[in-house]
């Protein structure tokens, strides 16, 4: 039997058992096994409910639901961008010796942390049923969320990848923008919007919006991707079924992760030939 | 007849700042450092021509491009300049037992590695099952990597690295490891490739092996070819 060249289905397989084992390996041998996973968006839960909570919690509906689902999005996103980069060092010897395409090995991070993010959701789910939330039917697009979020760590994770090796300050900046865009991202904090946001980017033409460094700062949180998904997740979730986003609205986030990840690739795709020697 | 591997003026130049670039530390420190810039000319203007069925060796000394050319042969390094032609299925082995994890079992390991060469997913079970036999690891395949001495692990990642059938071979002192008992496993698996007309390029620091399996080789030297030795 011989090797060769790698094909759709091949490749598939491939990021498959490899995220699979990462997903395995990465808590195997450890005592607590698969509860750090889930031990530190708990914490984080705990602690922001604790402090946050009595300030917050009276103008948000189901205030505690509502933190844990964006913690977890948000802790998804997280770990997908800084997973991407670190993959360049732990698979450094698979890089630097076979020649199988790269994206494989970044892929393969995704769906580990994709794999991770499904067994928070179905907490989350355990979670709305004890509080006894009602949950519509409308909670399974948590799917497309899921998808979403995916897409759009995996564009921005393969970006900061493709530059990893070459500026080794990028991991440690990257660290310190999360600690920004967290608080730029409504987890803890009510997310609030006068207009669908497809209305509020048009108004940028007509002389609408507040110039000021305050309102530019509430428009990046009302209109970042990851403010705008977690968001789309709670009024999926947590809301009346009235509430949940419309069609067009999945279907312009949805374009506006692909687009990410596209862009991602193309740039990956481009820079991986030069991983080799920059380590 | 149609070359099996086919070089034409390869070149490959590494920029290497003397102080890495990227460290604004180390920029502030030893700013005076960072304006030299050691040029290593890897390869330079290197062409060869190996026929099916050729063994050709590479020896050179330490930093002479011998395992810059076999990378960019294997398609794991960008030339600057020239031109690579591969006509047949191609293996590479710059390191015995990659992408093995001491968690893992030897099961789980060969499977991973099998699907990184690019073995098909119906393929797995029985390459799997031959990988593991041939290794003669026994009841100790049920471990995990890290439950085996430095001996087992060799013959494990080489019995991996022996199951995968292709048309050219290529070989980075991945064999100058282990005792002589190993040693013997690696000249009988290269006596196989031999008698099976595999065409292979192999770099050693041992002149004597590549003699034995060889029949021509290149002396590097600098990133230029500076001697043949037809066998």
């Amino acid at each position: 039997m011989r090797p060769r060249p790698f094909t759709l289905a091949q490749s598939t397989a491939t990021i498959l058992a490899l995220g699979w084992s990462d997903f395995v390996l990465k808590y195997r041998g450890s005592i607590l096994g698969y509860f750090w996973a889930l031990i530190n968006p708990l914490v984080k839960f705990g602690v922001i409910l604790y402090i946050f909570g009595p300030y917050v919690s009276p103008s948000i509906p189901q205030y505690p639901l509502y933190l844990f689902l964006g913690i977890i999005i948000w802790e998804h996103f997280a770990n997908t961008t800084t997973g991407c980069m670190n993959m360049l060092f732990e698979k450094s010897q698979i890089i630097k010796h076979l020649s199988l395409p790269k994206i494989i090995l970044i892929l393969s991070v995704g769906w580990t942390n994709l794999l991770i993010f499904v067994t928070h959701i179905m907490i989350f789910l355990l979670f709305a049923w004890v509080r006894g939330a009602y949950l519509s039917l409308s909670s399974l697009a948590l799917v497309i969320i899921a998808v979403q979020m995916t897409l759009l760590a995996l564009g921005i994770g393969m970006m900061l990848a493709s530059y990893t090796l070459k500026y080794r300050d990028l991991p440690h900046l990257w660290t310190v923008i999360t600690q920004f865009l967290f608080w730029l991202t409504p987890v803890m904090y009510a997310y609030k919007t006068t207009s669908p946001a497809l209305a509020r980017l048009a108004s940028f033409g007509h002389g609408l919006m507040d110039a000021s460094p305050v309102g530019a700062i509430r428009l990046f949180i009302e209109l970042q991707p990851l403010a705008i998904v977690i968001n789309d997740a709670r009024r999926f979730t947590l809301y009346a079924a009235s509430s949940a986003p419309s069609l067009i609205h999945i279907a312009g986030v949805s374009m506006v992760c692909t687009v990410m990840f596209l862009a991602g690739t193309a740039v990956f795709q481009r820079r991986s030939p030069f991983f080799p020697q920059e380590y | 007849m149609r070359p099996a591997i086919n070089v034409t003026g390869i070149s490959k130049i590494y920029h290497e700042r003397v102080v890495p670039l990227d460290c604004l530390q180390d920029r502030l420190l030893r700013w005076r450092r960072h304006r030299k810039v050691m040029v290593i000319r890897a390869l330079q203007h290197v062409s060869l021509s190996v026929a099916p069925g050729e063994w050709l060796g590479l020896y050179g000394p330490n930093g002479s491009g011998k395992s810059t050319l076999l990378k960019i042969i294997a398609g794991l390094l960008r030339a600057d300049g020239g031109s690579v032609e591969v006509h047949g299925t191609l293996s590479s082995f710059f390191e015995l037992g990659i992408g093995f994890h001491p968690e893992l079992h030897a099961y789980e390991n060969v499977r991973l590695h099998a699907l990184l060469q690019g073995f098909r997913t119906h393929e797995l079970p029985d390459i799997t099952r031959r990988i593991v036999d041939f290794s003669g690891l026994g009841e100790h395949a049920a471990l995990p990597l890290k439950c085996y001495s430095t001996g087992m692990r060799l013959r494990l990642a080489f019995a991996a690295a022996s199951q995968i059938d292709a048309d050219i071979y290529l070989f980075d002192e991945v064999f100058a490891v282990g005792d002589a008992a190993f040693r013997e496993q690696c000249l009988a698996f290269f006596d196989g490739l031999r008698k099976a007309g595999k065409t292979v390029i192999l770099v050693s620091h041992a002149l004597d092996g590549l003699q034995r399996f060889c029949n021509r080789i290149l002396f590097l030297e600098h990133g230029k070819i500076v001697r043949e030795e037809r066998r």
